[in-house]
């Protein structure tokens, strides 16, 4: 063989190992479009606005002189449990390793500019930049989403049905599913989902007897509509939100409608023995995105929980509720972990959007225990973040960050999920100010 | 000779002269009530539906009557709650066509047979508020004669879900 043959070959041989699709353990063929660290990313935005002093400083009552530390997230973090003087119902946790030990616990990031609004602290964990827009109703965000960075950035481009946001309530949440970046916007946005309504009571009045089209009705259907459409000078915009293919659409309605009909129900994250009556808005939304992980395996998942909010006005409710959250969280890793496609591949994230303050704002409640509020003083610009994954990608047991040395940024998971799903590199430069966590990965 | 002429100049200059005043009621705009022509061309209508705009005017054009506001409330907030608002709006008109005061309003599938091209021009009507182009009325008329097994229902929802539907 002359070397230039030899050279000519061996490089196509190289070339082809790059590019070739290859077959995943799962069955699943796909197309490289970056080397990818894992196949699933999810994203739980612990939100609420959560102190690390009640999180990972394990405070409990101390910090209000008011009775013994502890942790009151042993499915996320190591660390002894209240020992008295409880406000809360213990639940026996989920998990007999907490995340921390499966994974890296930035323990102090910092949420660094911007007012520590929960609007303001999504959508700096969901577009990697901080803003200083206040609450509109009706405003999408300037920055692509990590869905848009995701989906145009990918090789092939996945379809919607691989990325999911799910919120605990509507507001201004249902618009970070997509940015109006006049790069990105709808075209590469995720589904959206506000399980509490959208598959609530209303849901089940309305549509639970539904059942979807069949196929050839469908087909008529869409015949009729192509013809309307192709007499008008205009396409649905993006009043229409995300658009999911004829084929996705289809099976996302039929997951709703089996839901609403109760043809396939919801696993509660609830311990064993504890009534469904004790689900908590978080619990619902965490149960609801393991029932869309479950059926469709997206690559891509943010979910969040708020109900710690309520810690504006009752310190002891807020502590309850982030019991039940870790719980939930747990209860969602081990869910993933019995999946035959996304154990062992998926990296989950836990962040809050931001903290709360160091002072209490005045007011007291039954238990004689103050509230805070986040008015972004520099308290609630402390927060932590936690990575857990294989231990093949993610380093175990880890803890970086200290107070006085804080590592990491609220805007450093977007480029550290672009890192795992491999589309960081296709990202145009200037768009993330952001970087990868690398201290999380062995 | 002459007769034939006069005619002619009738239909040719008599039909430019005449002159059309219509008032025009908003609500009855917005909530789709109005059987006559709202718009000469589709091309008129250039600002998008809010949530709340597309669920009232699909209802009161299936209805035939005002949604109520608690109806109204109940599916915006449903359309919101989700992020692609043509899979769940075509729940939710799915959910309208299958009602039985829904249906007493349509025309049965006989009579959409029977004369397609009238069938085309009301539903043009009724939906979009206009009437249709020739070529327009053409073509829907054919797509329904050529596939007996088309209903009104699956035509309504084509209309519902339509980009032009999104638009006034």
């Amino acid at each position: 063989m002359k070397r230039r043959d030899f050279l000519r070959n061996s490089s196509m041989a190289s070339a082809s190992l790059f590019t070739a699709p290859f077959l995943l353990p799962s069955g699943r063929v796909f197309a490289r479009s970056g080397s990818r660290l894992v196949n699933h990313v999810v994203f739980v935005l612990f939100a609420g606005g959560i102190r690390n002093q009640e999180s990972v400083d394990q405070g409990y009552l101390s910090t209000q002189g008011a009775g013994s530390s502890g942790n009151i997230l042993p499915n996320m973090l190591s660390g002894a449990v209240p020992g008295g003087s409880l406000v809360h119902s213990p639940w026996a946790p989920a998990l007999s390793t907490p995340l921390s030990q499966q994974g890296t616990l930035f323990r102090n990031l910092r949420y660094a500019s911007g007012p520590t609004g929960h609007y303001n602290g999504h959508t700096v964990a969901m577009t990697g930049n901080y803003t200083d827009t206040g609450l509109n109703l009706n405003l999408n965000p300037d920055f692509p989403t990590v869905f848009e960075y995701y989906r145009k950035h990918s090789d092939p481009m996945p379809n919607a049905r691989s990325c999911w946001w799910l919120s605990t309530e509507l507001g201004p949440y249902p618009s970070l599913n997509f940015s109006r970046h006049p790069e990105y916007g709808a075209l590469y946005g995720a589904n959206y989902l506000m399980p509490g309504y959208g598959l609530g009571e209303a849901a089940v009045q309305y549509l639970g007897s539904l059942q979807t089209l069949h196929p050839e009705e469908a087909n008529r259907v869409q015949g009729i509509k192509a013809q309307l459409d192709g007499f008008f000078n205009q396409g649905p915009g993006q009043v229409t939100g995300v658009k999911n293919s004829d084929e996705d659409t289809r099976s996302i309605q039929q997951l709703y409608l089996d839901l609403l009909s109760g043809a396939d129900t919801l696993d509660l994250p609830l311990p064993d023995g504890v009534p469904s009556y004790f689900l908590t808005g978080d619990g619902a939304n965490i149960a609801t995105g393991w029932k869309i992980l479950d059926r469709f395996q997206p690559e891509l998942v943010v979910i969040n929980t708020t109900n710690s909010d309520i810690c504006h006005d009752n310190f002891s409710e807020y502590l309850s509720a982030l019991h039940k959250a870790d719980y939930a969280v747990g209860w969602l890793w081990n869910k993933i972990q019995q999946h035959p496609v996304l154990a062992n591949d998926t990296l989950l994230i836990c962040m809050p959007e931001h903290g709360r303050n160091l002072e209490p704002n005045g007011l007291v409640d039954a238990n004689g225990l103050r509230a805070f509020d986040h008015t972004s003083d520099e308290n609630s610009r402390d927060v932590f973040a936690l990575i857990a994954g294989p231990s093949s990608v993610v380093a175990q047991g880890r803890v970086v960050g200290t107070p006085l040395s804080p590592v990491g940024e609220s805007i450093d998971i977007v480029p550290t999920i672009a890192h795992a799903l491999g589309f960081l590199d296709a990202i145009p430069p200037g768009m993330l100010p952001g970087r990868v966590l690398n201290e999380a990965w062995t | 000779m002459a007769r034939l002429l006069f005619l002619a100049w009738v239909l040719l200059f008599g039909a430019c002269e005449r002159t059309l005043e219509r008032d025009v009621i908003v609500d009855n705009l917005i909530y789709g009530i109005d059987t006559i022509p709202v718009y000469s061309t589709s091309a008129e209508k250039d600002k998008l539906k809010t949530t709340t705009q597309f669920v009232s005017t699909a209802y009161s054009q299936l209805y035939l009557r005002p949604i109520p506001s608690g109806t109204l409330n109940d599916l915006a907030l449903l359309r919101s709650s989700h992020g692609d608002k043509n899979l769940i709006g075509e729940l939710v008109i799915s959910h309208f066509l299958a009602d039985n005061a829904v249906l007493a309003t349509l025309p049965s599938d006989a009579e959409m047979n029977t004369d397609p091209e009238a069938f085309v021009e009301l539903t043009y009507l009724r939906f979009f508020l206009r009437l249709p182009t020739a070529y327009e009325r053409y073509a829907l008329s054919r797509q329904i004669v050529s596939d007996p097994e088309t209903t009104v229902v699956e035509v309504y929802r084509a209309f519902l879900l339509s980009n032009e539907y999104l638009y006034y």
